[in-house]
């Protein structure tokens, strides 16, 4: 068994796995093992393999689909990706499909990781920056996987000339209007500033949130569907949801109107020909 | 009035058109430029509310005054609701403002109809043409479109806007005189044409200006009127032949507040809508027709799915052998979606099919089980008789209770 190190980017386990392959190293005589694994881990020097050179040829499709997969933040997260690629290699190309058992936990990651970017594009909220933080806007978002410096290009193509960040608790990113900063630790200070509450800039959208949902239809099981309870806590409008579910299920009311308007009094209009 | 107030009214006011999509806009981004938004293709749902749907667009009238009286609409101009009115400049910033904190992809406008419906339309083209031109926004626009506005007016409407809808409202010609006074079905159709000849020619001279690029829907009221499923269903289809629309959307009547007597009071049906929809799924994506889910009148089954029922109906097609079958017909066996049978064809070209992939495909096996035969697998319940079998696969009580 040979332990080999990565150092937690695509790029270096694509490295390493093509000295592996080059020297005919077989997925179960290798250990895997990166910073997460084994804190400290780069801390000291470690053994490389000696390098070799060859040709390797793999699939470009292949090569996508694993750096996809490299993203998730799970067990075995470099080995299933060198048996997958060993696999292909020597010819069984079953091996990323969703049919086989490496394939389907392959295409299981990949789907996992393209949901948290899909996520962070949907349910990240800025907020106005205070002035020293030299951005427009910031956000806070803990994401599952390591999409951020991948995913949240998104925003640059969206905010147009703003200029924001996004802090997380491992890595940051900064788009400072022309170019996207990606920070694999984020900067305490950007921690501080997006985990500030912003109660005021909240209030009309907590207002259109609570009036857009129609109480005669409520259905709390498709919401938690929709919306997994772990993403409330980024968004300022879940905490209205117990209240509103509440209010639909006991409340006096059974049509659809927003309760706030319940009582307010109300105007008919004269139809068109009373006017003439 | 505060704008905080009147966004509280005119969004509960606009909440019962459900259209939510924000997918099929071209690819637009503001990377480096004056202006803010992007578009690319596919729609992103920002929140849910409690009732599960999604929400994607600031969804709002400009006005709830209203000169119609349609009895369905919590807008008519005999209901007693608080009214207001919002000016564009008022909605252009809301719209900015959500879209900056990522609430929102865009906008979803409508309006009741006030002094005449060309003046109305104007004013939501006034909007739309704002966000365009002063504000170089390039989030997603869907515009309503009041029918009997001025042909220039949906013109222009066009050009700024992602999406466009006339409401069919009902599904039928006789429910629309009865309910929707002020609304007639031709001119409903003829907005509906005006729109997809504005599609065409965008799509066929190069030089012709863009138009609704992401095409054109329409909703239609479930329970309002007596209407059955196999009317619904039907007339679904025509206006897809006929227009090209990208969706009916299909909206369960809500119960509203000073009910007047010619519309129920009653929870809005919500599983019926849910198997409409999934018809609906099956007409625009596998190539079903109308006629095949529902023959005669009647409505959709509510214990079963209706690619179930279909099934179930047509066990001479079945058990169908998946080494063997065409995708399109792996895709109609229940339980089997179009991406799984599209992955059974790709995995079949390397090995044979076996049970235990359909697993790792994670296809609803009880509900293919019965109807597909793989290497190592063929069923036993191919004699079993229908009516059991669909005792068995019904969906269990605790998921029909969605109210």
């Amino acid at each position: 068994m040979r332990t080999l190190y990565v150092d937690g980017t695509f790029a270096g386990w694509r490295e390493v796995a093509r000295q592996a392959l080059l020297q005919g190293l077989a997925p179960h005589q290798l250990h895997w093992q990166d910073a997460d694994s084994c804190p400290g881990l780069f801390d000291h020097g470690q053994a490389a393999l000696p390098a070799s050179t060859g040709h390797l040829r793999v699939p470009a499709q292949l090569l996508q689909q694993l750096e996809c997969a490299a993203r998730y933040r799970g067990e075995a997260r470099w080995s299933l990706l060198y048996r997958v690629l060993w696999r292909v290699v020597h010819g069984q190309r079953s091996a990323a499909l969703a049919g086989d058992p490496d394939g389907s936990e392959l295409q299981r990651r990949i789907k996992a990781v393209r949901r948290e970017a899909h996520h962070l594009h949907a349910f990240v909220r800025f907020q106005p920056a205070p002035a020293v933080s030299e951005v427009d806007l910031l956000a806070w978002f803990e994401p599952r996987h390591d999409i951020l410096a991948w995913a949240s290009r998104h925003f640059s193509e969206r905010l147009g000339q703003q200029r924001w960040l996004i802090a997380t608790p491992a890595d940051g990113v900064h788009w400072d209007g022309q170019r996207l900063h990606h920070h694999r630790h984020c900067p305490r200070q950007w921690q501080v500033w997006a985990t500030q509450p912003d109660s005021e800039g909240q209030a009309l959208w907590q207002a259109y949130y609570s009036s857009t949902f129609n109480p005669a239809r409520v259905n709390p099981r498709a919401l938690k569907q929709h919306l997994p309870s772990r993403l409330w806590r980024h968004l300022p409008e879940s905490t209205l949801i117990p209240q509103l579910i509440n209010q639909a299920r006991h409340g006096a009311q059974h049509h659809s109107q927003a309760p706030v308007l319940l009582r307010r009094p109300g105007k008919r209009i004269a139809p068109p020909d009373s006017k003439d | 009035m505060q704008l905080l107030d009147k966004l509280t009214i005119l969004a509960d006011a606009a909440k019962y058109d459900v259209s939510c999509a924000s997918s099929g806009a071209p690819t637009r981004s503001s990377k480096g430029k004056a202006g803010l938004g992007s578009t690319n293709g596919a729609g992103i749902c920002h929140s849910f509310t409690p009732d599960g749907r999604c929400i994607a667009l600031l969804k709002i009238l400009l006005t709830n005054f209203c000169l119609y009286d349609c009895q369905y609409c919590i807008n008519r101009r005999s209901s007693d609701v608080p009214r207001t009115r919002f000016s564009p400049a008022e909605v252009v910033q809301l719209t900015l403002d959500f879209y900056k904190r990522n609430y929102i992809s865009g906008l979803f406008l409508s309006s009741g109809i006030i002094r005449s419906v060309d003046y109305t339309m104007e004013q939501l083209v006034r909007v739309a043409r704002l966000l365009r031109e002063e504000h170089l926004f390039r989030g997603y626009i869907h515009l309503k479109t009041i029918p009997d506005a001025a042909p220039e007016l949906i013109a222009e409407a066009g050009r700024y806007a992602d999406r466009l809808s006339v409401n069919i409202e009902l599904p039928t010609e006789r429910s629309l005189v009865q309910l929707a006074p002020e609304k007639r079905v031709v001119s409903i159709r003829q907005a509906m044409q005006q729109i997809h000849h504005g599609e065409q020619q965008a799509q066929q001279e190069r030089r012709a200006p863009r138009f609704a690029p992401a095409g054109q829907s329409t909703q239609m009221i479930i329970g309002a009127d007596a209407t059955d499923d196999s009317t619904i269903l039907h007339n679904a289809q025509t206006l897809y032949r006929s227009y090209r629309l990208r969706r009916v959307y299909y909206s369960a009547f809500s119960p509203i507040p000073h009910s007047p007597k010619t519309v129920p009071f009653a929870a809005p049906p919500l599983l019926r809508e849910h198997r409409l929809y999934q018809a609906d799924f099956l007409m625009r994506g596998y190539g079903f027709q109308a006629r095949e889910l529902l023959g005669g009148p009647g409505n959709l089954a509510l214990d079963i799915d209706p690619k179930l029922a279909w099934a179930l109906a047509h066990r001479e097609q079945f058990p169908l052998d998946l080494n063997r079958a065409e995708q399109q017909q792996i895709a109609r066996v229940p339980g089997i979606g179009m991406l799984s049978a599209r992955r059974l064809v790709a995995l079949r070209r390397e090995r044979r099919i076996r049970l235990a992939d359909l697993l790792h495909l994670r296809c609803v096996l009880d509900k293919a089980r019965p109807f597909i035969i793989t290497a190592d697998y063929r069923p036993s319940q191919a004699e079993q008789e229908s009516a059991s079998l669909r005792q068995q696969l019904r969906d269990s009580p605790a998921q029909l209770a969605l109210w």
